[in-house]
């Protein structure tokens, strides 16, 4: 049996799930006591601990951190050499650049300074800093100046986190970024795993621990300690991959829309798997390297305030002002037009009183005026989901195989998650053209798109046998290759040193390991061959466990 | 960081396509220069966006070349999608979705003359030229445009597309034809008698650097714009003046190109050679992403950048400074390069398309009109075998013309493998096989 912990900012869910159903379900509120709140929500389950084999567990807690700014102080140490001043992705208080350069190739052109690093630092953790980010351009492609930074200040740190252990894609200001935020939220990620720890210790469960990430997967305790900004923005992840679950179909192409109170969030589903946001998600603004769900947010949710305009407009959100009318809230909303349609059973008068000046501005009975506003909602879905499609098909391609035979992507199928899922399912179908799907248990999504989640990891190998150079930053290689190395030999050497490092990236299932970009190019300087520059890059394919996916 | 003008780029390194395997135009040509704008985060500054290339049709491709036999057996995909490419860089600077847009795409063009037997110079089709005509069909408003060609190599195709045309400014500056191929683009090169001083040729001396270069864009190629006053700017952005191109012998820098593009303010810009894939492009592309967004460039340089290694010859300058003046002089006084008034004019030429080793004799016609650009008459033979009848019936061609145009078209019995016609104003495009037994002329 496998549980799923989704720690949120108000309330902590659980869920516990065997073979293939959902054995029990609890929800509490979240506490400033977390092993208090976990400890609470699982006792609230009901089961024998002892048999539980996994858990794994969701929180915004990183999230909120950053968003609050209540995360700790840290510095960063940059080089650059030539090309866009990176004063100009400056983050935090203490952004120190120091000299030090590399080129696309990853050779280097200009070495660091000892005695400018050690003065950076110095400057850092007299300002108090418990921790640093250092990062330097082309890092991925030649890691040897963030390493030799670290070694210099070393000591001086609680923590010290480099660039490119955070992902292997060029971007040098989302690495700054990336690499700032996982080290701001390491000293939250840490109490909080700690915490997790001390609830299981007194729940007395001894199984495996895992978090979700942002891209819908997990990994282990050792890694989300290292790594805790793959964490931030799991938010998402977790319920859609908890309608992915509950949806039960794993092929074709759907889209996943769940409506929450305030917003609506759309993605798309291929084959079982979500979309993922090709550059890095954005957190709190800053752009990051890191890998997440491709969703976009529509400012309409079941709490959205309506507001008639006159001439028959209509507005619905983007404010929220608390609960609607027919919950003792101040302000009309879909829901309760849902409730004078007698869709949902709550005070359907308060929802008519609340409705009537509006349906009066539009020259509407309330109950038209009812049906107006859920077909309108319907719409602004209809239409955010198309754009978001459109602008998912209209990514540029960069050979003339993918420009002649594109990868167009259309969704036959809509699954629908969220409270107000159930009561909007006819519009939502009839307006958008589509069959709409809406699981059961939607209402734990979240959690059990935790529990269930596989764990996941990406690795970037850029190999260049005119140097005889093999790079692979998530799993610190830099090694010597041949020169007669070739492609299928580098996808090979990828797959074995993926599995040989499993537990360093965080990985404990049985995974496929998938190729998912490869390229080559004959290099020519002259007119003759002088080698090869080859990229791959290698995930696990991401999905659902085992335990649920082997039954119905 | 937010662009001062919207900037839309259009890359496509078209990384499955290349002439040969060990040709300057191969696969990895932009690899680097990916690399490094996807490092520097070009693509994250807000108000820089990237954007799919269309794809060209062959009515856009007929719109400018006489391709023989047919558009079809001359082109491959990567043709449709370099051209495609420029034609969404204008589409997206005249619906107004971007200020500026860059099509960093290959294969280049400016070789590629009207009538195409084959490929040189790296060309098979005129891509600046199908992103022209196609505007000119498009959005009637834009009437004149300025393409300034600052490739190192002559851009001898876009002259001789544009060479007859008076609402069509066609400025070179590149390296003298004495020392590079294609061999051609010298001052007395001033256009057609219909279009007098509408081609302005700029040669400058091998080992010209930043200053040289800068020089004649602020002495020469913007007084000449401001005069003509363009509704559009384009900017041919060959990269082969860099001081590391293993082709041509320059001395410009990264920093020199963006400073360029920041006092030319092209509306498009459009990729064609610069062949330095690693120590040039990288740099140069980014300084000119840079400078046409309005962002500082001031901080781009090559790794081994070195202001004094490059400095120019004091004797390069001051020759370069003499040539300004003539040509300056020559633009003004452009109406007494008129010749006088005739019927017909006529001339013959040679042309030699290197990549695919074909000779070309052509003879051409040109109606002495005074009331429209008048229509041409191209007779092509090749060393294939095919020889074609090529027949341009201009935009605004009056009734004398466009009658004359369909009897040139008509008359052909035998002689030629192929007769076609460009009906601009029409927008439509004949051709026809007299000898239509003929197995050969298809093959």
């Amino acid at each position: 049996m496998v549980l799923g912990i989704d720690v949120g900012g108000t309330h902590t869910d659980a869920v516990c799930v065997d073979k293939g159903t959902v054995v029990s379900s609890a929800k509490t509120l979240t506490g400033s006591d977390l092993v208090a709140s976990i400890s609470n929500v699982i006792e609230g389950l009901g089961i024998d601990c002892r048999k539980v084999q996994r858990v794994t567990l969701s929180t915004t807690l990183c999230t909120n951190a950053i968003v609050e700014r209540k995360h700790a102080p840290v510095g960063m140490i940059c080089s650059a050499g030539p090309g866009l001043d990176p004063a100009l992705f400056a983050v935090g208080p203490y952004f120190k650049r120091v000299s030090g350069a590399i080129d696309h190739r990853g050779r280097e052109f200009a070495p660091i300074k000892r005695e400018e690093v050690w003065d950076a630092a110095q400057e850092i953790r007299k300002a108090g800093c418990p921790g640093v980010g250092v990062v330097s351009k082309f890092s991925v492609r030649n890691p040897s100046h963030e390493k030799a930074v670290a070694e210099i200040i070393g000591g001086l740190f609680d923590f010290v986190c480099l660039g490119h252990t955070i992902s292997g894609s060029l971007n040098f200001p989302r690495r700054i970024n990336s690499t700032y935020l996982n080290a701001a939220v390491m000293p939250v990620q840490e109490r909080f795993v700690k915490s997790v720890g001390e609830a299981m210790d007194r729940m007395g469960i001894r199984a495996p621990l895992f978090f979700l990430k942002a891209d819908g997967g997990t990994y282990t305790a050792e890694a989300a300690s290292r790594l805790p900004v793959e964490t931030i923005l799991s938010g998402p992840a977790a319920s859609m991959m908890g309608g992915i679950a509950l949806d039960g179909v794993r092929s074709g192409c759907a889209f996943i829309v769940d409506i929450g109170g305030t917003t609506t969030d759309i993605g798309v589903v291929v084959n079982g798997v979500p979309l993922i946001e090709p550059g890095g998600v954005a957190i709190d603004g800053l752009k990051t390297l890191v890998r997440g769900m491709r969703v976009t947010s529509v400012g309409v949710g079941g709490d959205s305030v309506i507001n008639a305009t006159g001439a028959g407009g209509l507005a619905i959100g983007p404010v929220r002002e608390g609960l609607p009318a027919c919950l003792g809230g101040p302000c009309p909303t879909p829901m309760d037009a849902l409730a004078v349609l007698g869709a949902f059973r709550a005070d359907a008068q308060a929802a008519r009183s609340a409705l009537e000046p509006g349906a009066k501005e539009v020259g509407m009975d309330v109950f038209s005026f009812s049906q107006k506003v859920v077909e309108t909602m319907s719409h602004r879905i209809k239409d955010a989901a198309e754009s978001f499609l459109a602008d998912v098909n209209a990514h540029p391609v960069y050979t003339i195989h993918e420009m002649l035979h594109p990868d167009v992507l259309v969704p036959d199928r809509v699954i629908l998650i969220g409270g107000p899922a159930d009561l909007l399912k006819d519009a939502i179908s009839r307006v958008m053209g589509l069959p709409v799907h809406v699981p059961d248990h939607a209402g734990v999504a979240n959690a059990l798109g935790a529990a269930l989640a596989r764990t996941t990891a990406q690795i970037t190998l850029h190999a260049d046998t005119e140097m005889k150079r093999l790079v692979c930053p998530e799993l610190g290689i830099e090694q010597e290759i041949p020169r007669t190395m070739d492609l299928e030999e580098l996808k090979a050497l990828g797959i074995r040193a993926m599995a040989e490092r499993a537990a360093s990236l965080g990985l404990a299932d049985e995974f496929d390991a998938q190729v998912i970009e490869e390229s080559t190019f004959t290099m020519v300087r002259g007119f003759s061959t002088v080698g090869k520059n080859m990229r791959v890059r290698i995930q696990t394919r991401p999905g659902l466990i085992r335990e649920w996916e082997v039954l119905p | 960081m937010r662009a001062k003008r919207k900037t839309g780029l259009i890359f496509f390194p078209a990384y499955d396509w290349e002439i040969s395997p060990t040709h300057p135009e191969r696969k990895e040509r932009l690899l680097y220069t990916q690399d490094q704008v996807l490092e520097e985060g070009l693509l994250d500054i807000e108000g820089i966006d990237e954007f799919k290339a269309d794809l060209a049709t062959e009515h856009d491709i007929q719109r400018v070349h006489f391709c023989v036999p047919d558009v079809e057996s001359r082109i491959t995909p990567s043709h449709n999608i370099s051209a495609g490419g420029c034609i969404k860089a204008a589409r997206l600077v005249l619906s107004g979705v971007v200020e500026r847009a860059f099509a960093l795409v290959r294969p280049p063009g400016h070789h590629a003359m009207r009538v195409v037997h084959g490929s040189r110079g790296f060309c098979t089709i005129n891509i600046e030229a199908v992103m022209v005509e196609w505007i000119r069909k498009n959005h009637p408003g834009i009437r004149r445009i300025a393409i300034v060609d600052t490739d190192c190599h002559h851009g001898d195709g876009t002259q001789d597309i544009y060479w007859h045309d008076p609402d069509v400014l066609y400025i070179s500056i590149h390296q003298d034809g004495r020392t590079l191929y294609p061999g051609s683009g010298f001052p007395s090169e001033y256009g057609g008698p219909q279009a007098p001083g509408l081609t302005v040729n700029i040669p400058l001396p091998p080992m010209t650097g930043d200053e040289g270069i800068l020089w004649a864009l602020e002495n020469a190629v913007l007084p000449i714009l401001d005069d003509f006053k363009p509704d559009l700017v384009v900017n041919s952005a060959g990269q082969d003046n860099h001081y590391t191109d293993p082709i041509t012998n320059m001395s410009f820098s990264a920093q020199g190109y963006a400073r360029l593009n920041e006092l030319l303010a092209p509306h498009i810009c459009v990729l064609e050679g610069g062949y330095s894939i690693e120590g040039a492009l990288p740099y140069v592309n980014t300084g000119i992403i840079l400078a046409l967004a309005g962002l500082d460039y001031t901080s781009i340089a090559e790794p081994d950048y070195g202001p004094e290694r490059l400095r120019q010859d004091p004797e390069v300058t001051l020759y370069i400074k003499r040539l300004c003046e003539q040509i300056l002089l020559m633009w003004r006084a452009r109406d007494s390069l008129r010749p006088p008034s005739r019927p017909y004019f006529e001339r013959s030429k040679s042309i030699y398309y290197d990549t695919d080793s074909i000779a070309e004799r052509q003879h051409e016609t040109i109606k002495g009109c005074p009331h429209c650009p008048g229509a041409v008459r191209i007779d092509s033979a090749a060393s294939t075998g095919r020889r074609i009848l090529g027949v341009h019936l201009p935009r605004r061609a009056c009734e004398a013309c466009r009658s004359q145009a369909y009897r040139w078209y008509e008359e052909p019995r035998d002689t030629y493998g192929a007769v076609y016609l460009q009906d601009m104003d029409k927008d439509e495009f004949l051709s026809r096989y007299p000898k239509a037994v003929d197995p050969a002329f298809k093959a």
